[in-house]
């Protein structure tokens, strides 16, 4: 048998690969991917949350809430990375260079 | 279910792993993707097949061609390894001269100190996230055992229902109009099992309907944002024009 603890140990460890990565990465668009890897740890942890832990008597909406949440942590984080980018194209456009210090003063 | 999970989990670790020790951007972006593919077979193993196929629409379908498309509009090299033999996407052809001149340059300059900048030293970086993951093992351990263990679902009834047998029934707030032979429609309780797609519409539905109108709010002021940021004029660059203005000069 499966324990659902393994999941979640799974998913903390996807979490710091991303923590690892956006504190480490000198590109923004790297920074971008490993903050997505964070958001998928995160889903992760949401649906095995609700599958496991919803307890006796949830109805069908408790039952599936973390799947739905997960659902609208993805549509966040598509809004999310649309945004990024186009931010990143601007700062390039300007910069000439997509470094993370680059940006660091916000300012033309 | 758990050869699907544990196969699932290997996938993820790799895929995790090569996208943050990959240097080329694109191959940490393949990276990224093929953890987006392992996390959508634990979704799958986690009953939640609808979440695992919209993780593969919407990440591996979407996100990551919007990554590329932006990978190949910019350079992929950073301060660091300019001059350098370049990462995909840099169009600069490898010449060991120029690489040699700018290690010079580099080793001639004043080194700036490693915590001046946003990003951090690689070693203290694996600092944190070891100590972080350290803390979320130690929270994870002390959880209570789960009420539904792997193979039973939660369940409306009080009963949990073991793996193999009928799937629990959920009933939905809205009915199922059947036609009598007297012509007069009786009610009879919509059922779902657990995690099939209808129970997800259910509870998106029922549950949620005004969070999942906002979201689509929030998606359209994204997709406005995105393309006003990502206007040439906007960008407000010295030297180029607005792209009216061009063509009243063409």
């Amino acid at each position: 048998m499966l324990e659902p603890k393994v999941v979640l140990f799974l998913a903390s460890v996807l979490f710091c690969c991303g923590v690892y990565g956006v504190l480490s990465r000198r590109h923004l668009i790297m920074m971008l991917m490993s903050l997505e890897l964070m958001l998928n740890a995160i889903n992760i942890m949401l649906v095995t949350f609700s599958r496991h832990w919803a307890g006796k008597g949830a109805g069908l909406v408790g039952a599936h809430s973390g799947q739905f949440f997960t659902l609208m942590v993805m549509a966040v984080a598509a809004a999310e990375v649309g945004i990024g980018l186009a931010f990143i194209v601007a700062i390039y456009r300007r910069k000439h260079t997509a470094d993370a210090d680059a940006a660091a003063e916000l300012k033309g | 279910m758990e050869v699907v999970f544990w196969l699932s989990f290997v996938v993820t670790l790799l895929g995790a792993a090569m996208l943050v020790t990959q240097k080329h951007a694109v191959y940490a972006l393949l990276g990224l993707l093929i953890a987006f593919f392992g996390s959508a077979g634990v979704f799958l193993a986690l009953d939640a097949p609808f979440v695992a196929v919209s993780q593969i629409l919407i990440y591996a379908g979407a996100l990551a061609v919007m990554f590329l498309f932006v990978l190949m509009f910019t350079d992929t090299r950073t301060e660091e390894d300019k001059g350098l033999p370049g990462a995909i996407g840099s169009r600069a052809v490898f010449d060991p001269a120029t690489a040699s001149s700018a290690k010079k340059k580099k080793k001639g300059e004043e080194k700036p100190h490693p915590l001046s900048g946003l990003v951090m030293p690689k070693p203290m970086a694996v600092v944190v996230s070891l100590s972080l993951l350290v803390c979320m093992v130690v929270a994870i351990m002390k959880l209570p055992s789960s009420y539904n263990a792997f193979g039973e679902l939660p369940s409306v009834q009080g009963a949990t229902v073991r793996e193999g047998e009928p799937a629990p029934n959920y009933d939905t707030k809205s009915p199922r109009h059947v036609k009598q032979p007297d012509g007069s429609l009786l009610d009879v309780p919509r059922h779902v099992r657990y995690g099939e797609t209808a129970a997800v519409s259910h509870t998106i539905f029922e549950g949620f309907p005004l969070a999942f109108e906002v979201v689509s709010l929030l998606i359209f002021a994204a997709v406005l944002g995105a393309v006003l940021l990502a206007r040439r004029h906007l960008a407000g660059i010295p030297g180029t024009q607005d792209t009216a203005k061009e063509q009243e000069h063409a």
